[in-house]
C-alpha cells in the first residue's frame, strides 16, 4: 500500500513539471497580455563598433545594431526597424539577439520613431521558478508544498504592510512593520511547528532574540552618533532612509533567528522525550552545546547575500577613481552594519531559547 | 569609535562569551570572508575574469566556513567536498541563465546613484552577476551541509553498521527538516533587504507585468531561486558523499 502511494506521488510530481513546463513554454506567446507593445527580434546587423575611452582610462565598445522587431500584440504593422545603441560590458543596456523578445516603445502612428525600452524576461524566469519547484517537490514532497504555503501567504502579508505603509505615507513605518514581524514569525512557525508549545518557545525565543539585538543596535548607535553608518547611500529610497534601514535589518534577520530558535528547540524537545528526567540546567547546557556549531555557518548565509548585492555598485566606484575607503563606505558599509546586528540576534538567540526551553518545557513530554 | 567598530567588538565578544573557542574562530571565518569578497571584487576590477574569480575565491570561502565552524574532521571534511561539488553544477546552471536573462548591471531605478558615473568601464557586468549568484549562494550550501554531514556522521558513530541504503534514507530525512528552515532564511534575508525597492514599485504603482520583467526585481528572484537550488541539491549529495566516505572507511578498516 505504501509503495502504492509512493508511486502516485512520483506520478503526481511528474505531472505537475511536465504542466510547469508547459506554462514555461507558454510565456513566448504571453504578449496579448500586456499593455506595452512586445515584439520579437528577428534581425540583427551590427552597423557600427566604436572603441570608447572615458577619463579614468576605461576602454570600452559602443556597439549600433538595426534590430528588426516583429510585433506581437499590435493590430497595425507587423515589423519595425529599431537602432540600438549599446555598450559591450552592459550595465545599463545590453545587445539584443535573434529570437528575444522585447518591450517597445511606439510614439502613436511613428512607427520609424520606435525604441526598444527592455528586455522580456518572464519566460526565463518562469524557467529558473519551475526548475526549483521541480527539484523541491522531487526531494521534499510534501514538506515542499508546505514551505511554498508559507511563503506565498507571507507574500501577500508582506504586500498588503506595504500597501498600509503608502496609504499612511510612511509615518509608522516601525509599529507597522513591527507587528508585521510578529505576524511572520507566528505564521511561519505555526505552518512549520503545528501551534504547540514547542512552538511558542520558538516564537519566544525568535522576538526576544531579534528584539535585544535592536535594543543594543539602538544603543550603540546613540552613543556612536551612527558614524560611519551612511543612510544617504541607500539605494531606492522613497521615505525617511533612516526606519527603512532598521525595518529591513530586522527583516532580514528574522528568518535565521527563526531557522536557529526552531533547530535548537527542536533538538532540546528531542533530548527531553528520550531523557525524561533530564535536569533544567542540563538542557540549557545542551542548547548552547547545539548552538555553537550552528551560529557561525548562519551568520555568513546572511552575510554574503546582503553583501554581494552591492558588488556591481562598488566595481563601479573602484573604475570610477574612487579609492578603497570611499568605495567601502558609500557601498559596503550599510550591508557591514546589517550583518553585524543580524549576527548579533542570531547569537542572543542561542541562550534565549535554551533558557525558554530549559523552563517552559513539560514535566512530562509525550512524543510527538 | 565608529558604528561598525563598536558593533564588530559586541558581536566578537558575545561570539566568544556564548560559543567559546568555536564562537571567536567563526568570528574570525567572517573577517577572512569579507577580506576576500573584498578581494574579488578588486580582481573583477582590474580585469580577471568573473568566473574564474568567483570558482576560486568560492572554493576559498566555502573551506573557511566549514572547516572554521565544524569540530568533527569527518563531518568537515564530507560538508566541503559536497559544498564543492554543489558549487560546481550551480555554476553550469547560473552561467547559461544569466547570459539568458540578462539582469546584470544597473536598471533606470539606479539612475540617481548612477548620476556622473561613466557607465563604460570595459567589464563584462554579466560576468559580474554570476559572480554575485554564486557567491551568495555559498553561505546556504556550506550552512546545510554541515548540517546533514554532521547529522550522519553522529548516526555513523553510534552505529558503525549502518547499511549505505539506511544512510541514504536518514540523509534525506534530515535534509527535509532544514530545507523547510533554511527556506525562510533565504526569502526573508532576500526580501527583507529589498523592503525600500518594493515600496518604489508599489509607490510608483508598477504594473505586474513591468515588476517580472524588472530587471533588479528578477535579479533577486533568481537569486534566491539559485540559493534554494544549492540548498536542495546539497541534500542528496551530502548524503552520497558521506556514503562513500562510509564505505571508504570501512573497507580501510577490514
Amino acid at each position: 500500500m505504501k509503495q502504492f502511494g509512493k508511486r502516485w506521488g512520483l506520478l503526481a510530481i511528474i505531472l505537475v513539471a511536465v504542466v510547469g513546463l508547459m506554462g514555461v513554454v507558454l510565456t513566448r506567446k504571453d504578449a496579448g497580455l500586456y499593455h506595452q507593445p512586445v515584439g520579437q527580434v528577428t534581425h540583427v546587423a551590427t552597423l557600427n563598433r566604436t572603441k570608447t575611452t572615458d577619463e579614468f582610462n576605461n576602454t570600452d565598445v559602443s556597439v549600433t545594431q538595426r534590430v528588426t522587431v516583429r510585433l506581437l500584440n499590435q493590430q497595425s504593422a507587423n515589423t519595425v526597424r529599431v537602432k540600438h545603441t549599446f555598450d559591450a560590458s552592459g550595465a545599463m543596456d545590453q545587445a539584443y539577439r535573434v529570437g528575444d523578445q522585447v518591450f517597445l516603445h511606439l510614439p502613436s502612428g511613428q512607427h520609424s520613431a520606435a525604441t526598444i525600452t527592455g528586455l522580456k524576461r518572464d519566460t526565463a524566469l518562469a524557467a529558473v521558478v519551475w526548475l526549483a519547484l521541480t527539484l523541491l517537490l522531487l526531494i521534499m514532497r510534501f514538506h515542499g508544498l508546505l514551505a511554498l504555503l508559507s511563503v506565498a501567504l507571507n507574500g501577500v502579508l508582506f504586500y498588503a504592510a506595504i500597501q498600509i505603509d503608502l496609504a499612511t505615507n510612511g509615518g509608522h513605518v516601525y509599529s507597522l512593520f513591527g507587528v508585521l514581524a510578529v505576524v511572520f514569525a507566528a505564521l511561519t512557525l505555526g505552518l512549520v511547528l503545528g501551534f504547540n508549545r514547542q512552538m511558542l518557545v520558538t516564537f519566544g525565543a525568535t522576538l526576544v532574540g531579534t528584539g535585544l539585538a535592536v535594543i543594543i543596535s539602538l544603543t550603540v548607535f546613540a552613543l556612536t552618533h551612527e558614524r560611519g553608518v551612511t543612510y544617504e547611500s541607500m539605494q531606492y529610497v522613497t521615505q525617511v532612509p533612516r526606519p527603512l534601514f532598521l525595518v529591513e535589518t530586522v527583516l532580514g534577520s528574522l528568518g535565521a533567528v527563526m531557522d536557529e530558535s526552531t533547530d535548537i528547540v527542536a533538538s532540546l524537545f528531542q533530548l527531553k522525550t528520550e531523557r525524561p528526567d533530564i535536569a533544567p540546567q542540563q538542557v540549557f547546557k545542551s542548547g548552547l552545546q547545539i548552538g555553537h556549531s550552528i551560529m557561525g555557518p548562519l551568520i555568513n548565509v546572511l552575510f554574503l547575500i546582503f553583501m554581494a548585492d552591492t558588488f556591481a555598485m562598488t566595481l563601479l566606484y573602484l573604475r570610477n577613481g574612487n579609492n578603497w575607503g570611499y568605495t567601502f563606505t558609500m557601498n559596503m558599509s550599510l550591508g557591514m552594519v546589517q550583518s553585524l546586528i543580524s549576527g548579533i540576534g542570531i547569537v542572543l538567540a542561542i541562550p534565549v531559547a535554551s533558557w525558554l526551553a530549559s523552563r517552559l518545557m513539560p514535566r512530562e513530554v509525550r512524543s510527538v | 569609535m565608529s558604528t561598525i567598530t563598536v558593533l564588530g567588538l559586541i558581536l566578537l565578544i558575545l561570539m566568544t562569551i556564548i560559543g567559546g573557542k568555536t564562537g571567536a574562530t567563526a568570528f574570525l571565518s567572517l573577517i577572512f570572508n569579507f577580506g576576500l569578497l573584498f578581494l574579488a571584487v578588486i580582481l573583477i576590477s582590474w580585469g580577471f575574469p568573473a568566473v574564474g574569480v568567483s570558482l576560486v575565491i568560492g572554493t576559498i570561502i566555502l573551506a573557511f566556513t566549514i572547516f572554521f565552524g565544524e569540530d568533527d574532521a569527518l563531518a568537515a571534511k564530507t560538508a566541503y567536498i559536497a559544498a564543492l561539488i554543489v558549487m560546481v553544477i550551480l555554476i553550469l546552471i547560473i552561467f547559461p541563465v544569466e547570459n539568458w536573462i540578462m539582469a546584470q548591471g544597473f536598471s533606470l531605478e539606479d539612475s540617481e546613484d548612477l548620476e556622473g558615473m561613466s557607465l563604460a568601464i570595459g567589464v563584462s557586468f554579466v560576468g559580474v552577476a554570476v559572480t554575485e549568484a554564486i557567491l551568495s549562494t555559498l553561505g546556504a550550501i556550506a550552512e546545510a551541509s554541515i548540517a546533514i554531514a554532521a547529522g550522519l556522521s553522529e548516526i555513523i558513530a553510534q552505529q558503525p553498521q549502518v547499511s549505505a541504503k539506511r544512510l541514504y534514507v536518514d540523509g534525506i530525512s534530515i535534509g527535509k527538516q532544514i530545507i523547510g528552515t533554511t527556506f525562510n532564511t533565504l526569502f526573508f534575508g532576500f526580501f527583507g533587504g529589498f523592503l525600500a525597492l518594493f515600496i518604489w514599485f508599489a509607490g510608483l504603482h508598477y504594473s505586474l507585468g513591468s515588476v517580472l520583467n524588472n530587471k533588479i526585481f528578477v535579479a533577486e528572484v533568481t537569486m534566491v531561486l539559485f540559493s534554494l537550488i544549492g540548498v536542495i541539491l546539497t541534500v542528496p549529495i551530502t548524503t552520497w558523499v558521506m556514503t562513500l566516505q562510509h564505505r571508504h572507511q570501512a573497507k580501510l578498516k577490514d
